[in-house]
Order: structure tokens, then sequence, then C-alpha cells
């Protein structure tokens, strides 16, 4: 939106104000990873649309989505403990 | 002699999720926040399995394999957006948590219509989200109608079959509330993943000597059924369509979307959504026991594709007691999703439409009361639905379904945009919802093979944005509330 908006408080907010610099860095790059993974998991079939070689019992396609889905669990782990911190633990009333 | 026992273990897992239930909203206060939110308290591993109980549905345990069966490689798309589904609430779930606590909300709708002052807007979404949750909840009574059918051998029909199932979530679902939904689903949860590990590895093996030669066997019967793209089942664009959609949409069902609100913390949210991807796991055997079935079963002895699951193990020549705790988890499946599912209609019922028609609010028991008189009618009406359904109600039904994940602008306009304006949402949302029955109905032609609910959303975003840009912002210290959360 326009500055003449963000100065009137009626521009797009992504952030809570005050919220830090890396942490508003952190939270764009994390958001940026999640659309990558949920692109390659819609898009699958342009990497891995065969079905050799079996892949702990699964084909290949099949075994790719479960490789994402583990790389989507270790990304949000990772995501967890940096945010951690700073969690509110009661939520703030 | 061996239908009696498979009865008698079915009957005897309904009488203890009943007894479960109840037992779980013993000697709580009556007020509207512990009857639809739990009064905001409840820890991880029941926010994870409350979580879960809804993705575990009579569609993923019945229809997975169905799936995996008669569409092969179209069917990864439940793994991948069942892992998927949650991911987007880490923006939207704690601050639905702070507002519900800042604001008193308990439902979805309550935040959005306070945010764009709104009534008209309660109303919409109340009738969407109901119309969407009768098609949901008509799939899991005919799911448990078939348990009974074939557990009973054709002595029970669908009609009782039905009944008794949803008799049973009525009753804890009336009596206790959400506590009552969420102790349930802990222990259906649990159930079902370890029945589906067992069953899945042992009829692979049991089969095939292993998943890898199961594979090799279907490959080589018929080399595209593993596969999508041209030639196949699913398209490349309907396949990444679907799957976006459904992760955009995921989060966006009222019946998660309030359960931030149950959440006791920040943290306990986030730790749901970090786990959430196991139960996409947990699916793989899943759909094990439906590609299991390729090389057993011809399509057309089998009828509908939705019956592999059941006839796999009903030709397995299986103990009846194992035969009584398969059917058991699935009717675990169907009924973990109909008392969310219930429960989150009464509520949005009585507290989206009924109390923001009324003049008068009011008072937290009389609120409450409202809720269970909701609960009670809704079971009523879906259970005529999934007996009575004819083909133009349920294309009404499969519309609203269709329609949910067009509350996402709002969602998106309320954290993040705060020029949004009521008019503009208003349009927006109505603009998606006929556009998806246009589709739905062929009024126009659907564009490509994509998602009809893709369409929808870009069309919903473009109103949004221009008609909110169009007309006065709204007042500004009130908007700014939304977006500092």
């Amino acid at each position: 939106m326009s500055s003449e908006h963000e100065k009137d408080g009626y521009g797009i907010t992504l952030f809570r104000p005050g919220t830090p610099h890396n942490a508003k860095i952190r939270g764009i790059v994390f958001f940026i990873i999640f659309c990558i993974i949920t692109v390659v998991q819609s898009c699958y079939w342009l990497f891995a649309n065969t079905v050799r070689p079996f892949v702990l019992g699964m084909p290949f396609g099949m075994f790719f989505i479960v490789l994402f889905i583990t790389v989507e669990f270790a990304v949000l782990v990772i995501l967890y403990f940096l945010e951690s911190e700073n969690m509110e633990e009661k939520g703030d009333v | 002699m061996t239908w009696i026992l498979v009865l008698i273990i079915i009957f005897a897992y309904l009488f203890f999720i009943l007894f479960l239930g109840s037992w779980a909203g013993r000697g709580r206060e009556r007020s509207i926040v512990e009857y639809i939110a739990a009064s905001r308290s409840l820890g991880f591993v029941i926010m994870y399995f409350l979580m879960g109980g809804a993705i575990f549905s009579a569609f993923a345990y019945l229809g997975g394999p169905g799936w995996a069966y008669s569409k092969g490689g179209a069917a990864f798309y439940i793994l991948g957006y069942c892992a998927l589904g949650l991911v987007p609430w880490w923006l939207w779930g704690p601050r639905a948590l702070r507002a519900g606590k800042r604001f008193q909300y308990v439902t979805q709708a309550q935040l959005f219509s306070d945010r764009f002052q709104s009534k008209a807007l309660s109303v919409i979404i109340a009738v969407v989200s109901v119309l969407a949750f009768i098609q949901y909840i008509t799939l899991q009574m005919k799911g448990c109608a078939y348990v009974f059918e074939v557990a009973s051998e054709g002595r029970i029909p669908f009609w009782a079959g039905a009944l008794i199932a949803y008799l049973v979530v009525l009753i804890y679902v009336f009596y206790a509330g959400l506590r009552g939904v969420a102790w349930t689903n802990v222990f259906q949860g649990a159930f079902m993943v370890v029945t589906a590990w067992v069953l899945g590895l042992y009829l692979t093996y049991h089969l095939y000597g292993g998943p890898s030669e199961m594979f090799r066997q279907i490959a080589q019967a018929n080399p595209t059924h593993l596969l999508v793209g041209p030639g196949t089942k699913m398209s490349f664009a309907a396949f990444a369509s679907a799957l976006l959609v459904s992760v955009l949409g995921f989060s966006m069902w009222p019946h998660l979307f309030m359960k931030a609100y149950t959440a006791k913390s920040e943290r306990v949210l986030k730790q749901t959504i970090v786990l959430y991807p196991t139960f996409a796991i947990f699916l793989i055997p899943v759909l094990f026991i439906g590609f299991a079935g390729i090389m057993q079963v011809k399509p057309d002895e089998l009828g509908a594709p939705d019956r592999i699951l059941p006839w796999m193990f009903s030709h397995m020549q299986f103990h009846p007691i194992a035969v009584g705790l398969v059917l058991a988890a699935a009717l675990a499946a169907a009924m973990s999703t109909q008392d969310t599912i219930t429960h989150a209609a009464g509520s949005i019922f009585a507290q989206d439409f009924v109390e923001v028609l009324k003049k008068e609010k009011h008072s937290d028991r009389e609120a409450t009361l409202w809720v269970r008189i909701s609960v009670v009618c809704f079971g009523a009406v879906s259970y005529m639905v999934a007996i009575f359904g004819g083909q133009t109600l349920v294309a009404l039904l499969l519309g609203a379904y269709g329609s949910i994940v067009q509350l996402l602008p709002l969602a998106a306009a309320t954290f993040f945009w705060p020029r949004a304006t009521k008019a503009g949402a208003i349009c927006g949302i109505l603009a998606g919802v006929l556009y998806n029955y246009a589709i739905l109905f062929k009024i126009i032609p659907k564009f490509w093979d994509i998602h009809a609910g893709i369409q929808g959303l870009v069309l919903n975003f473009i109103v949004l944005i221009v008609v909110s840009l169009l007309t006065r912002p709204m007042d500004r210290v009130h908007v700014r509330k939304f977006v500092t959360l």
C-alpha cells in the first residue's frame, strides 16, 4: 500500500508493533520456506513422477512426498525452538 | 455366530466411549466458554488428538484406501495436504487465541463479524458453515452405517446403523460439550493409529511379502496407476490445485479454527502445529490397505471403491475379535469427526445465527441451553439428509463444502489489512461462494482443470481489495485492534 496509508494506520501490517528486526526477518524467511515446501508438494510430479526406484518399500513418488513431510516437520521443529524464547505462556490479557 | 461376537465388541466399544465422554464433563460449570471452548484451558496432548481426530475421519479411513485402490497416485495428495494443512495456522492461530481471550470470542464468525461490524457477515458464515457441516456429517454417518452393515452381515439396516453411532455421539456432546469431545478423541485417535499400522503392515506382508513387492506387482499390472498426469486418474493441474486449496482451506474450517480459543497458551497451539505432520505419516499404512486390494478384487466385484477396507479384512478369515476391533476403529474414525462437527455446528448456529438475530442478549445459562438445542436439531437434520438426501440437496451441501476456503481472505484482512471494509468483506465472500456454486451447477464452465475453490479465491481477493478501496475506511482505532494482536 502507499506510504500515505501507512501514516494513517491503514497499511498492510504484517507484524505486531514492537516486533524486533531479526524476528521479522525470521518470519519472512520461514514463510518463504513453507511456500516452497507447499509448491514442491503440489508439483511433486515435476521431480518424482516415477514408480522406481522403490525406497523404504514405497514407489519413488510416494517416498518423495513422505520425504518432504519429514523436511517440513524438521523445519517446524527448528522454527518452534527459535520462537520458543518469546512465546507467551498464558497470553497477555 | 461370529457376527454376534463382532457386534458385542463394537457395542462394548460404544459404551466405553459414551462413558468416557460423559465422565469428562462431570462437575464443570455451565458457562458458554466452558461448553464451547473448555474454558480456554486445554493442554498439548488433548489439543493434538482433538485436531487429529478431525482429520482421521471416515474419509481418511474408508475414503483414503478407496482412493489408493481406484485412483492410485492421486491418493498421495491426501498425505501432502494432511501434513501441510495446519501450517497456515501458525499465522492465524495465536492471533485468534489472543483475540478470543481479549474480546471473549468462542466462534470464528464472532471474530470476523466484530472486525467488520457486520451481523450479515455472521449470518453468511453461519449458513455456509452449517450447510458444509451437514455434508461432512452425512459422509461420517454413511461410514458408520456401513460398518454396522458389514459387522452384522446385513442384519442391521442402513438407517439403524447410522442412528446408533450418532446417538452415542449426540449424548456426550449434549452432556459434556467440548471436554467430552476432546477426551473421547484422545482415546479414539490412539486406537485408530495403532489399528491402522497393524492392519496396513499385516496385509502387505501377509499378501505380498512386503510393500516393495506389492508395488512392483501393481506397476507391472498397470504401469500408470502409481503416477499422476495425462493418462492417469488425475491431471497435473488437478493434483496441484487440489492440494493447494486443501492446504489453504484446512485451517479455515470453522470447527478447526475455533479450536484456537480452546488452547491454554500460544505454546500449546504451536506444539500442536509442529507435531501435526505426524498424522500424515500415520495415514501411510491406511493407503497401503487400499493398494493391497488392487490385486485382490476387481472394481466391478467390489462395487464402490470406499468398500475396499471392509472388503479386505472380511475376506481374510480373521478371528471375530480382530474383525470387531478393526470395525470399531473405523467407527472411531467416523465418530471422532462427527462429535467435533456436531459440537461446532451447534455452537455456530446458536451463537452466530440465533444470538445475532435476537435483540436481547441471552444469559450464559440460556446461551448454553440454545447451543444444546441446536446440537440436537442439527443432528436430526443431518440424519434425515443421510437417509433421504436427494440429488439437489446434496449438490447444495457440496457447494457449501467447497466454499469454506472462501473464508481465507476474511482471516487475512482481519489480521493484516486494516483498510479492508465491511462492504469489501461481504462482496468478496459472496463473490467467492457464488462463483463456486456457479461452477458446481455448470452455469459457467470449469477453467482448465484447476480446482474451483482456487478460482473463487482469486476472485474473492480481487473483489475484497477493489471494493474496500472504493469504500470509506472503517474506524481506525477499531481496525488497528486486530492487526496489533
